[in-house]
């Protein structure tokens, strides 16, 4: 087939083309640096690309539109059958959620416990991480092992501390002998803490593997130059080390509170529903709101409350990853 | 020193080889006794929880109740209960049955994509990329909703019931394995050498003989990988899977959360039964990971490292 007069003609007419969409099988090709890229340029089967993209657009885009586009419609269990009839009311759903709603309670509890989860398993990941830098007898075993919360389904990890944390259970018992009286886990204000504590148990192997990552990118030779330096250990973790790590972490951070503001499973089981009031985060409350008090529409306004405050961890993230590697030439923007 | 460390330095990023003491203090990064103090708390912190599922398991539930650590009494017979007072025998099938699917299918899909995306420049690659990891963070209760009522017009104006089928799980766990799948696809596929493709079009193979002959039978570790990931996340799902079905066809994780919420309240709550579930209910994916473990801890850090 005549590739190259192929390409020149689609050249000509790239600067006409719009905006590409995500996942669309029509995708424009590229006009930029034609000249330079060889095989890859020529005969590109992006008619591949439609099977999964049509799918990823039917079966996620368009419910999310279908989600956003239902916070402005008064939706509840009478309306929902005929939804495309309901009423529009606009933006009433938001304001209900915003000043008559524990909304703006929940996005408190969502962030704070995040951030708290966050800035425990930071430390314990790295301590890990380092841990098992050196190799030593019985090293692939701990590494298996502190995989396991990680690898626990939530739901599992949720019931389990659900027992352990029982009144007289197994948690006080321990405590007891300590002489300490903790009160209730899964009941009161206690209960954000007990959500806390379950969470850092849970996703602090997260940190390990990304912290992991970032010891192993550190060089030798510079192991070697603080040797002959003769630093001392906490100087050479604090000033050659952990510089390595800032990258991955960063990214493990926006990860992890991604991960913890969308968890659903954990509280939903750990407390079950309707939750404690401390403990009733964003997915929870969304959750209740449609299942519970059946005020659909009011939910959907949630849920995209929720879409717009994981959307800034995620933009971030979207800026700092890098989509490419260096061999694939195109990392503009 | 210099042989030594040539030969660590030429294998360069981490592992260094067993066995040879110089490399060991060079790179120390702790003294011994800090060591094993963190890898004791850190073993302790893990271990004990997970000690305790099992002993809780075999342990009566006034045992467990009164928070006994190390059983008073020892019998296994929660593990033959639990098929039917948990409905775990059901669950766990449904559970196969939807995972599994959604593994292979999304699998399956990825592999065309990701290829695409990773050998061919065109405009709006770089979005599909960032597409795919964005849609990863969707959150799910956005998303629970409008599938749900989706589903439920499929009922009421096509006739098609869907919610309470495993066929709505499958759909919806598709959704959210679909990117995911993709880009641990597009990871794996980079690190793929170019060269063989290329001898294979030389000698005159089409874009799908690449695919099919070249790239398939390369990436197969990758495929299991983004497969297993697929199957976690529908094995591990409640929000879906708790609004979507019914009792016969309920995944194990909704079996076991129904069942620990209906021991509320009244006498005491069959602990022993529901520690057992857990156990089992783990056993899967923990083995998965065990098998795969080289793999996959790749995979889990290919979203945040690349």
């Amino acid at each position: 087939m005549s590739t190259d007069s192929f390409r020149e003609a689609r050249t000509a007419d790239v600067p006409a083309a719009g905006a590409p969409q995500p996942g669309g099988g029509s995708v424009p090709p590229s006009g930029r640096s034609v000249r330079r890229k060889g095989l890859s340029e020529r005969n590109r089967p992006l008619w591949m690309l439609i099977p999964g993209g049509a799918l990823m657009l039917i079966i996620i885009v368009a419910p999310m539109l279908l989600g956003i586009y239902m916070s402005v419609l008064n939706l509840d269990q009478y309306t929902l059958r005929k939804w495309v009839s309901s009423p529009f009311v606009g933006l009433e759903n938001f304001v209900e959620a915003l000043t008559d709603s524990p909304l703006l309670h929940a996005v408190w509890l969502s962030v704070s416990y995040s951030l708290i989860a966050m800035i425990v398993t930071v430390p314990l990941g790295i301590a890990a991480a380092v841990a098992t830098q050196n190799a030593f007898k019985g090293r692939a075993l701990i590494r298996s092992v502190f995989l396991i919360p990680y690898v626990l389904p939530s739901f599992v990890v949720a019931t389990v501390w659900r027992t352990m944390f029982q009144p007289n259970g197994v948690v006080d018992s321990a405590l007891g002998t300590f002489g300490i009286d903790p009160g209730l886990w899964l009941n009161g204000p206690q209960t954000y803490w007990t959500l806390i504590l379950v969470q850092i148990w849970a996703s602090w192997p997260f940190i390990y593997l990304l912290a992991l990552s970032g010891l192993q990118s550190v060089d030798h030779e510079v192991h070697e130059a603080s040797a002959l330096d003769g630093a001392l250990w906490w100087n050479k973790l604090r000033y050659v080390i952990f510089p390595y790590l800032k990258g991955p972490l960063s990214l493990a951070f926006l990860i992890g509170m991604l991960h913890h503001i969308n968890n659903f499973t954990l509280p939903f089981v750990l407390f079950g529903v309707p939750a404690p009031a401390d403990v009733e985060v964003l997915p929870i409350l969304t959750y209740v709101t449609s299942f519970q008090s059946f005020r659909f529409g009011l939910s959907a306004a949630m849920a995209f409350v929720s879409l717009v405050l994981v959307a800034i961890p995620l933009f971030i993230y979207l800026r700092a990853v890098k989509l490419d590697d260096a061999e694939t030439p195109g990392g503009k923007k | 020193m210099t042989a030594t460390a040539t030969a660590a330095r030429s294998g360069s990023e981490q592992e260094l080889r067993p066995g040879s003491k110089r490399q060991h203090e060079v790179t120390r990064l702790l003294p011994k006794p800090m060591l094993a103090i963190i890898l004791g708390f850190l073993c302790a912190l893990v271990l004990i929880p997970v000690a305790y599922i099992f002993l809780a398991s075999v342990n009566s539930d006034i045992g467990v109740a009164r928070g006994e650590f190390l059983p008073s009494s020892f019998s296994m017979e929660n593990y033959s209960k639990i098929w039917t007072s948990v409905g775990l025998a059901t669950g766990l099938t449904n559970s196969v049955l939807v995972a599994g699917t959604t593994a292979i299918v999304s699998a399956a899909m990825s592999v065309a994509t990701a290829y695409v995306l990773v050998r061919y420049q065109f405009r709006g690659r770089l979005s599909i990329l960032r597409g795919l990891l964005a849609l990863q963070s969707v959150p799910g209760t956005l998303m629970v909703l409008p599938v749900f009522v989706l589903f439920s017009s499929a009922a009421s104006y096509l006739g098609i019931q869907v919610i309470g089928t495993q066929w709505g799980l499958f759909i919806t766990y598709l959704t959210f394995a679909l990117p995911f799948s993709t880009w641990v696809m597009v990871t794996y596929l980079r690190g793929l050498p170019k060269e063989l493709e290329e001898a294979a079009r030389i000698d005159g193979a089409s874009n799908v003989g690449v695919l099919t002959r070249i790239i398939l039978p390369l990436s197969w570790p990758g495929i299991v990988v983004s497969a297993i990931f697929a199957f976690l996340l529908g094995w591990n799902d409640v929000l879906f899977a708790s609004v979507m079905t019914r009792p016969e066809s309920q995944t194990a994780a909704v079996a076991l959360q129904i069942f620990g919420a209906s021991q509320e309240g009244g006498a005491i709550p069959l602990y022993g039964q529901m520690m057992a579930a857990s156990l089992v209910c783990a056993a899967p994916v923990v083995i998965l990971y065990l098998i795969f473990q080289r793999y996959l801890v790749g995979g889990l850090t290919a979203g945040g490292v690349k």
